[in-house]
């Protein structure tokens, strides 16, 4: 395996923390209200019975849904930053996240690369892939994936831009075992620099994390 | 985080640019916009014959062709997206101003493509005197960039419903209206040799009132 | 309760004043009478029309549901004022020019706001989820807002031009009975005040069930 290049150091100051953060879809399904307080680097799981919101939780930190209720702060190398701004510093990997069917992997990729203006978008992409054991099927459209490949292609969409806070939503669905492994390789060297939120009822994700946030059904959530 | 280039324009020209590839690979849109077009010009050709003289209708004719095929496809952008369940990959890479932007473009240029067709189809089939190109370049001209503006944040909002086709019609059809008012005048006007600087005025300061006001609300349409 | 007997009586005396009381403009005749009905009505929808894009507005600010029911129900109540200054202005193009569509400057502009009307209802009825109901709706409402003043004056420019009509400020003439203006004031008055009751009955329905939602919940 090919030793991943130098980069540039990145500032692993990253702080999540939320207050009464709750969201409302219908009256029976959501995020009940939960407090916490996260400091990267270092890796969180978020855990809970089906329906008690953690993708909803995920979404939220990654600005792409407003809470009904409390807040959220996330902020990096000291400075906050609101959910319109949190693009570039978050790194989403969720079941609901699908590509382009009629693109291949490589145009999805390098698509997401430009459009976030990483400086060398190949490179970048060609990285991703790489770390995800993709490589070879760059050239594959994406609708003639199978569920595990396309489980790859998010996790390597979320590593694209190396962002200090990765947000994985039952990262290891549809993955065999090399997979899982790899996973876990990818938690382990992220967690080294920045912020990892894992979302599962998995046992084997669980013990990745250091501590998690335990969302309860019916109940007020509150960190371990 | 890894050094990023300004990525607003970059990221627009990103997603004009996937728009522009994805539809050359589908090419499901513009067909059927054109189909529309060809259609319904020659049943209009076929039951009214020709009407060379008539340049009040004329000018009606050829702008609610425009405008009915625009509504036919315009929103197909968004509604691909949705479909697709693409907008979370999108909405992580970009801004909402830029998707937009992006989006606005495509269907402009769309928009240019169904005309360059259309027009001299109308002349051929249904009729005209000929055009006086550089006064009526600039009432299509303008008058595309305010039917391209309106259908695209319409096209946006629609697309997040449960209705589509007659829905997107019917709910754009009031934004349309000084559209239709300004170029169907600022047609026949060019047609008669009256002055057209008061259309002009009106199909421009319209368009951007409505670019003004869609750049302001884009940032509230895609909150989930 | 009294006040909903008083605003009863309120319209009821205004309409007999109307039909008893105040005289004829010599020139409609006894059409004057729809004065009364048509022109308060036609003041309460555009009344209404601003207060929803108003809310609409306030909504995406501060996303307070509060503003979306008051949007929604001055879009409702907007309409009925509209389909009835529709009707009645038709009645009397009837009567007055003989046709009940002219596409005259003021009977086209209330035709667009119904059809406004008509397209934001439509709007809201196709989406789920009161958030993005409330949310989609406010975005179109605001969109409705930059088209107002373009129909309002391209509707007498472009359409004005075309069909130039004798009549048209026949009914701004400054020099009206004062008994007649009177009645109109009042039935404006009257209109207005079941506009604001019929909302607020609304927005209260609106709250109770939010809040019963959330008591099952």
């Amino acid at each position: 395996m090919s030793a991943l290049p130098a980069r540039e150091a990145v500032s692993a100051v990253a702080t999540l923390s939320a207050r009464e953060l709750t969201h409302r879809y219908s009256p029976r399904r959501g995020l009940d209200p939960v407090s916490f307080d996260l400091a990267g680097p270092g890796v969180t799981a978020v855990t809970g019975p089906n329906g008690s919101g953690k993708s909803t939780l995920l979404r939220i930190v990654a600005g792409l849904l407003r809470p009904s209720g409390g807040s959220c702060v996330l902020a990096c190398e000291g400075r906050e930053l609101p959910a319109r701004a949190r693009r570039p510093a978050i790194g989403l990997a969720a079941p609901d996240l699908s590509f382009y069917e009629e693109f291949t992997v490589g145009e999805n990729l390098s698509f997401a690369a430009e459009a976030r203006g990483l400086d060398d978008p190949r490179g970048r992409v060609r990285e991703s892939l790489e770390r995800v054991g993709l490589l070879a099927r760059a050239a594959d459209r994406a609708d003639a994936l199978s569920s595990g490949m396309r489980q790859r292609l998010r996790l390597a969409f979320a590593l694209l831009h190396q962002p200090p806070v990765l947000l994985l939503d039952e990262p290891g669905s549809h993955l065999d075992d090399d997979g899982r492994v790899m996973v876990a390789r990818l938690v382990g060297e992220h967690a080294e620099r920045g912020l990892v939120l894992i979302a599962t009822n998995e046992e084997r994700e669980k013990t990745l994390a250091g501590h998690a946030i335990q969302l309860r059904g019916r109940g007020v959530g509150d960190p371990a | 985080m890894p050094a990023t280039r300004s990525s607003s324009a970059g990221a627009v020209w990103a997603i004009l640019r996937k728009e522009c590839r994805s539809e050359w690979r589908t090419r499901y849109g513009l067909n059927s916009a054109l189909l529309f077009a060809v259609t319904t010009l020659t049943s209009i050709s076929f039951v009214v014959g020709k009407i060379a003289d008539r340049t009040d209708i004329l000018a009606a004719l050829l702008w609610i062709v425009l405008v009915f095929a625009a509504l036919a496809s315009l929103a197909h952008t968004f509604v691909r997206e949705v479909e697709g369940h693409t907008m979370t990959m999108l909405r992580l890479v970009a801004s909402p101003t830029a998707i937009a932007l992006g989006k606005l473009g495509f269907n402009l240029l769309f928009l240019g493509v169904l005309e360059a067709v259309t027009v001299p189809l109308f002349l051929v089939l249904v009729g005209g005197p000929p055009l006086h190109w550089d006064r009526f370049l600039a009432v299509l001209g303008l008058g595309s960039v305010a039917l391209a503006a309106a259908a695209t944040l319409v096209g946006a909002v629609i697309a997040q419903t449960r209705g589509r086709g007659a829905l997107f019609a019917a709910v754009s059809l009031p934004i349309l209206l000084p559209v239709l008012a300004g170029a169907v005048s600022g047609t026949r006007g060019q047609w008669n040799g009256a002055p057209i600087g008061a259309e002009l005025r009106l199909l421009g300061a319209y368009a951007a009132a409505l670019l003004g006001a869609s750049l302001i609300l884009y940032d509230h349409l895609w909150e989930e | 309760m009294i006040w909903k007997v008083f605003l009863f009586a309120w319209i009821a005396a205004g309409m007999l004043a109307g039909f008893l009381w105040a005289p004829v403009v010599p020139v409609l005749g006894a059409t004057t009478r729809v004065f009364y009905f048509h022109f308060p009505a036609a003041l309460v929808t555009t009344l209404a029309f601003g207060w929803s894009m108003v809310h609409s507005a306030l909504y995406l600010a501060r996303r307070d549901l509060t503003h979306d029911d008051h949007a929604a129900g001055a879009a409702d109540l907007g309409l009925l004022f509209c389909v009835v200054a529709t009707i009645s202005g038709s009645m009397w193009a009837r009567a007055m020019w003989g046709a009940y569509w002219n596409w005259d400057p003021r009977e086209t502009s209330v035709f667009f706001l119904l059809l406004i009307y008509a397209a934001y209802l439509a709007l809201r009825a196709a989406i789920d989820g009161e958030t993005r109901r409330a949310r989609l709706a406010a975005i179109y409402s605001c969109v409705a807002f930059v088209t107002v003043p373009f129909l309002i004056f391209v509707v007498p420019r472009i359409y004005f031009s075309l069909h130039p009509d004798p009549l048209f400020g026949r009914r701004g003439k400054p020099d009206i009975d004062p008994r007649i203006m009177l009645v109109a004031a009042w039935m404006f008055a009257g209109f207005t005040a079941l506009f604001f009751w019929l909302l607020s009955l609304r927005v209260r329905l609106g709250r109770v069930e939010r809040c019963a939602l959330k008591g099952m919940a």
